[in-house]
């Protein structure tokens, strides 16, 4: 089920809160678990199953590695149920891409799997792998099973993140607390991710099929459609985060931030700091820290990146053009590490102008359906293949797109917060903002479901990974 | 306001519109046809333990969901008026709104599908025909042709798109009307050429193949505004068309045999005029194959048309010259069949269809 979608909105979420907020203290966890599984059920009924597995396994062997965190067996059992996640995660995710790979290598026509890709399994693959881990680094093992299965199937994170670290929410499973504060706020929240989905990226996803779909591609036409798409994974991924940890704030829980106005940044190396954080932490604390990280000398602190960029690529699809995202951040961030961060430091805006142009490069790679239709867009950037500077379709669009292309840019920036941050502050202006701001965010939301109701059905982008 | 009772106000107004929004999605009577859209809507989808099994109620419901929402019209004005104002769109679902006329931007020209159309106009003729039958064709251009370069959209080489189909169709002699038509010759909501408009190309087609119309014509207006399918899907509040139709001594004389529901129909149909798509009045909207007969002219004078739903307008102001017109609609029949219903023997052939189907010739047969 999608967040921006009217099943969400209007069917689902009133039952879902309802439900929490009648259920005693005692049974939230289990109500919480309940709407979940329906959550989730609703767009993969048969993967429920596979999903329940896999709590049930991480639940297991989270009570085993703690029983035998002090003996060799804990590490054998923390190895065994890492293993187990990560079989899951390559059998479903991965084994056709490299059943395929075989095949293109050796010519032998091995017969595919074709398993649908379950939503969020890398989502709460991760979660449960982490689980584990910090059980046997020390962190007491859950032993209410709905407990660990409502913390791995929670709605409002399962399918697209932010990865919540069991460690950060362990207290808030055991008790937490409800407050109109910290509704109000998950319901500002909410609605502000939704809004980003919605008026933003949906809009530039527009423009990116738009140019996918043109017979006239344009050099003009290839760099508005890296800006829109570099715009709309922006606003897609971090409004669904927004939503996520809004909804977890009205539940009572506090999610870890997982954007942070990641185009601001002044080199890649602050970028990945500021986009998708809770990944970025969670290759930092469960890859790259325990091979090494920068302890064991400078090669193996470079063999370590590349190992986790190639990772990180690679897990955000089974496909060649993620791989050769990953290694791109990889050969950026070296490059940063060894000598280039020194020098970018000399100039901030050329140090910005860098940053958003490879970043922007890398979406290109990302959001490319092959190896070669990467380098096709890359090279019509420069007017490789003989196109034209500028096109009819490309003009159209920068008319037709522009003001959502300047909102995009503007919203991408903490601009707007800056200029809420100084209404707030003046005395008229918290006053009137006080008054104004339901009726606002009503009128938003009003906007968004007239949205929804006319248009089609949009995925996140995230869905897939 | 304190900040408690702020938060406490918020969530509240939340908490009614959710609670409100399910309500209602829930009690509210849910309409099975759009008028604005001309189509159905989803219905609910039936709760079984294989449709929820195999996910299939899920994806449906999507669909009956945002169909059934109450005051759907209403939410998608919203969304127009949104789209249009505040992020300054130049179209809505791809319709566009450009001096008063509302259109839907179709670019670029499709070569594969003009390829496709003449290759299935080429096989009637070859079916059907003889050398004495005089073949010809014409594009009719639609309402892009004069108004989508002129504001700034995307638009098809109209020129190029002639000349195109007039190589294509060799075996046929070109008749031009563009020249002949503007952008008031079509309603502004709709698709469709304005029947009250187009007596002059009429008077080009019939001079091209040979014969004389009559000129008696009268023009009537329907008492209620047109809609066209234009404005449901734009959903911006604009006045509706006035739909006029012409009649004169032949078409008042006319009889039309509706082949594919063997019945005699009138060349107006004011049943359809009152109805959902009061363009369906000329010659009963989409119908497979028809047959105008018109006693008053010389007998030896016979035409097949093969037409789009163009056609079901300026058919009647072609009928003065005929005494027989068939319409042919390969859309909703396979040419195969023809055979059957027409004697091609004697007949003019008129190819005449829009732009807007040429370019997407794979509702053809």
């Amino acid at each position: 089920m999608l967040f921006s979608s009217i099943s969400f909105l209007y069917y689902f979420l009133p039952l879902a809160l309802a439900l929490y907020f009648v259920s005693p203290r005692k049974l939230k966890n289990a109500a919480l678990l309940l709407a979940s599984l329906v959550f989730y059920g609703w767009g993969e009924p048969k993967y429920v199953l596979l999903m329940g597995l896999s709590i049930l396994l991480g639940f297991g062997f989270g009570l085993l590695v703690e029983k035998y965190r002090e003996n060799r067996a804990g590490k054998i059992f923390c190895a065994v149920s890492v293993s187990v996640s990560l079989a899951f995660l390559l059998c479903f995710k991965y084994a056709d891409f490299f059943l395929i790979s075989f095949r293109e290598a050796t010519g032998l026509n091995v017969p595919l799997l074709r398993l649908a890709l379950p939503i969020g399994i890398s989502f709460y693959t991760f979660q449960i792998i982490s689980y584990t881990v910090d059980v046997y680094r020390g962190q007491a093992a859950q032993r209410n099973l709905i407990d660990l299965a409502a913390y791995v199937a929670m709605f409002p994170q399962l399918i697209a993140g932010p990865i919540v670290r069991y460690s950060d929410i362990a207290d808030q499973l055991a008790g937490r607390e409800h407050s109109w504060h910290g509704a109000a706020w998950g319901i500002r929240r909410f609605v502000i991710g939704l809004a980003k989905k919605i008026l933003l990226a949906n809009q530039l996803g527009e423009l990116c099929s738009a140019f996918r779909a043109s017979e006239e591609k344009s050099v003009l036409f290839c760099w508005m459609y890296a800006v829109a798409f570099a715009l709309h994974i922006y606003f897609d991924f971090s409004g669904y985060s927004d939503m996520a940890i809004g909804l977890g704030r009205v539940l009572g829980f506090r999610f870890q931030e997982n954007f942070n106005y990641p185009y601001i940044s002044a080199s890649i190396t602050e970028f990945w700091r500021r986009w998708h954080i809770s990944l970025g932490t969670w290759f930092r604390d469960y890859v790259y820290i325990p091979l090494g990280g920068n302890r064991r000398g400078r090669e193996r602190q470079l063999l370590n990146i590349l190992a986790v960029w190639m990772l990180t690529g690679f897990w955000h699809g089974a496909a060649w053009n993620f791989v050769l995202w990953g290694l791109f951040f990889a050969v950026l961030l070296t490059a940063e590490k060894l000598w280039l961060l020194k020098r970018l430091e000399k100039s901030r805006l050329l140090s910005h102008f860098y940053t958003l142009f490879f970043v922007m490069i890398s979406f290109v790679i990302f959001n490319a359906d092959n190896l070669g239709q990467a380098f096709s867009d890359l090279s019509g950037l420069v007017g490789g293949g003989g196109i034209p500077l500028v096109s009819a379709d490309a003009v159209y669009c920068l008319r037709s797109f522009g003001t959502v292309l300047l909102a995009g840019g503007i919203g991408a920036t903490p601009a707007v917060r800056g200029l809420a941050g100084k209404i707030s502050q003046s005395t008229a202006g918290a006053k009137v903002w006080t008054a104004a701001e339901p009726a606002v965010l009503a009128a938003l939301l009003l906007v968004m479901t007239a949205y929804l109701v006319d248009g089609s059905f949009n995925p996140f982008l995230y869905f897939r990974f | 306001m304190d900040r408690t009772k702020k938060d406490v106000v918020l969530c509240v107004v939340f908490g009614l519109l959710f609670a409100g929004g399910f309500a209602a999605c829930l009690f509210l009577p849910k309409p099975k046809y759009s008028d604005s859209e001309r189509r159905m809507l989803s219905p609910m989808p039936v709760l079984t333990a294989e449709n929820v099994g195999s996910g299939r109620f899920m994806a449906d419901f999507e669909g009956y969901a945002a169909d059934a929402f109450p005051f759907r019209d209403s939410f998608r004005r919203i969304k127009a008026w949104t789209a249009w104002k505040i992020f300054r769109r130049q179209d809505n679902n791809g319709i566009y709104l450009a001096e008063g006329f509302l259109s839907a931007l179709e670019y670029p020209v499709k070569e594969a599908s003009l390829e496709r159309a003449a290759g299935r106009f080429r096989a009637v003729c070859e079916k059907y025909l003889t050398d004495e039958n005089k073949v010809y064709f014409c594009v009719i251009p639609d309402k892009n042709r004069f108004l989508a370069k002129e504001s700034g959209r995307p638009s098809m080489d109209y020129a190029y798109f002639e000349r195109r189909m007039a190589e294509l169709t060799d075996f046929a002699e070109y008749i031009q009307i563009s020249d002949l038509l503007e952008k008031e010759d079509y309603y502004r909501t709709d698709t469709h050429w304005r029947q009250e408009r187009i007596t002059d190309v009429a008077d080009r087609l019939a001079a091209a193949m040979g014969t004389v119309l009559s000129h008696d014509y009268e023009i009537h207006t329907l008492e209620q505004g047109f809609y066209g399918v234009y404005y449901g899907q734009a959903a911006l509040p604009l006045a509706p068309d006035s739909l006029q139709y012409v009649t004169g001594e032949d078409i008042g004389l006319c009889q039309v045999y509706d082949w594919q529901n063997n019945r005699e129909i009138s060349v107006y149909d004011m049943e359809k005029a009152e109805g959902r798509d009061p363009y369906e009045m000329f010659l009963s909207g989409s119908l497979s194959l028809l047959t105008i007969k018109n006693p008053n002219a010389p007998a030896d004078k016979k035409l097949v048309m093969f037409r789009d739903s163009f056609g079901s307008s300026i058919a009647p102001l072609l009928i003065s010259g005929y005494s027989q017109i068939t319409l042919a609609d390969i859309r909703y029949i396979h040419p195969d069949y023809l055979g059957q219903f027409v004697d091609f023997e004697g007949c003019d052939v008129l190819f005449l269809y829009s732009t807007l189907v040429l370019n997407h010739s794979d509702t053809i047969k």
